[in-house]
């Protein structure tokens, strides 16, 4: 899937949180998206998955304009620390995972997913007994059940530790190596060792660079 | 007097009625009050019933104008109101985003305030007590093949639809990219609750109805270990509610409702407290292991 954003600004109210923001990724690409709290990243996650309804700019999937686009399986997200999900209520790993997965799935390629993540030594466990490193492996399998071409992930590492951020880079460049188009967020600088293919730097001053690694394309200042 | 009780509830027609309508009441509350629970709306069942009470009012109100419908029975008014009512919520929490109770503060105060209009101008105020607090033992048939219909509909839709209503309950942000229609399972489900909430006002009551949908649930979670463990203990506990409280209502000459919410909150007290003390027990063996 080709995403191509055009010129995209976005205010909440009369606070200007992005402005003209442009880019072109490729089916296959990772994006690691990087700016300080506050600098717009999420807000531009939301705008790319429609929870922001976008009045300035365009954003296309393939050839879809995004307030036509209906194919939202083609997406998996995990959120920031998973705050729209209520954790809180009796729910089992094994339970989440079966109402998440609604599109026909193969059933082999779901249990090797499963055994990679480690979730069957968790499978009937409460969700609100997981450490943060394992909800996190839990939600990006919810993610990835039904087969998505993108995979969107907010602030991953912010709430695992180092074992589990080794993990967890693993498993995402692994996916990425699979085909699979990435879209990574943090707020943290230390991303060298990361093998993305692209970097979206986003400043508070509202300013953004975006280049392809090593390669800068576009610059975009106030 | 218990064994007077069981002969009567098998006896007496009356009794026999109560219990089929406690035993629908008793799974059909607690059903829904998981899903309400999951969504943090716990006080929509409340809502729900006053908008449905302002429907009761004005059904009454038309007759004393002599102007009939719905076969003179004012529960269908009172379940149109109960859906225009959820309606209402959807479209002001949807506005609120962020303080979705602002959206129930909203509708319950305009039900209230139209109801009480209403009952006046009807001059039946005397019917009130019956609607605000339910009455069991005093269910007609009429209302059992529609508590009855009314279950096997819920049925059906959870049988066809469960995994949706649950995702969307869960996390409403992310059941779209599951390729679930979210803004027609949020319908789906405000109107379905609309219609049990105003089903099951005539035997439990607007001020009862919130409390018998919620605290099954809030003792259920402290026993459960998954969703449908805690599901299933909520319809016991429910179900145990309305076994007993009849039983009071019975023996002491009680309203029903009442008795029934008061085994609810007395069950509840005692699953918390003896989970604590087993917990302090569990806690206090480990120190010493230490």
């Amino acid at each position: 899937m080709q995403i191509n954003i055009n010129n995209l600004s976005f205010a909440y109210g009369t606070k200007t949180i992005i402005s003209n923001l442009s880019l072109t990724l490729n089916g296959g690409d990772y994006l690691v998206v990087r700016g300080k709290n506050g600098s717009g990243k999420s807000t531009f996650i939301k705008c790319l998955l429609g929870f922001n309804q976008v009045k300035s700019g365009m954003i296309f999937y393939d050839t879809i304009d995004i307030t036509n686009f209906k194919s939202w399986t083609r997406f998996g997200y995990v959120s920031q620390s998973f705050d729209d999900f209520n954790y809180e209520f009796p729910l089992t790993v094994g339970e989440l995972l079966q109402i998440s997965s609604l599109k026909k799935t193969n059933e082999s390629e779901r249990l090797k997913l499963l055994e990679k993540m480690g979730i069957f030594d968790i499978i009937n466990q409460n969700i609100n007994s997981l450490s943060g490193g394992q909800l996190q492996r839990v939600f990006i399998v919810r993610a990835m059940l039904n087969n998505p071409d993108v995979l969107i992930l907010d602030e991953p590492t912010a709430s695992i530790d180092k074992q589990n951020k080794v993990f967890f880079y693993n498993t995402i460049e692994e996916l990425h190596r699979a085909g699979l188009t990435i879209i990574l967020i943090t707020h943290n600088d230390n991303i060298e060792n990361l093998n993305y293919t692209h970097l979206l730097s986003m400043y508070s001053d509202l300013s953004t660079s975006f280049e392809e690694r090593g390669v800068e394309i576009t610059e975009g200042v106030l | 007097m218990f064994l007077s009780f069981i002969g009567d509830l098998f006896q007496q027609d009356f009794m026999l009625r109560a219990l089929v309508a406690g035993v629908m009441l008793g799974i059909l509350a607690p059903l829904l009050g998981t899903f309400v629970v999951v969504r943090r709306l716990s006080f929509i069942a409340d809502t729900l019933g006053h908008f449905s009470l302002v429907g009761i009012s004005v059904s009454l109100f038309l007759s004393s104008l002599g102007i009939t419908m719905f076969f003179e029975r004012p529960l269908y008014l009172g379940i149109l109101f109960s859906i225009i009512g959820g309606l209402l919520i959807e479209m002001f929490r949807r506005s609120y985003n962020n303080f979705q109770e602002i959206s129930m503060v909203i509708v319950i105060s305009l039900g209230a305030a139209l109801s009480a209009i209403f009952f006046s101008l009807s001059k039946k105020t005397g019917s009130l007590y019956n609607y605000l607090f339910g009455s069991i033992l005093t269910v007609t048939n009429y209302y059992i093949v529609l508590i009855l219909i009314t279950a096997l509909i819920v049925a059906i839709l959870f049988i066809l639809f469960s995994k949706q209503i649950l995702a969307v309950s869960f996390d409403e942000s992310s059941a779209k990219f599951l390729g679930i229609n979210v803004n027609l399972f949020q319908i789906i489900f405000i109107i379905m609750l609309s219609v049990v909430v105003s089903v099951l006002l005539e035997s439990a009551g607007v001020l009862l109805i919130s409390s018998m949908m919620v605290i099954p649930v809030a003792a259920g979670m402290k026993l459960g270990w998954s969703y449908k463990s805690t599901l299933i203990i909520s319809i016991i506990f429910s179900e145990m509610s309305v076994f007993f409280g009849l039983w009071l209502a019975y023996s002491l000459n009680i309203p029903s409702g009442a008795a029934i919410v008061s085994i609810n909150i007395i069950i509840l007290l005692i699953v918390t407290v003896t989970k604590r003390i087993i917990l302090k027990n569990r806690i206090s063996k480990m120190d010493k292991l230490q």
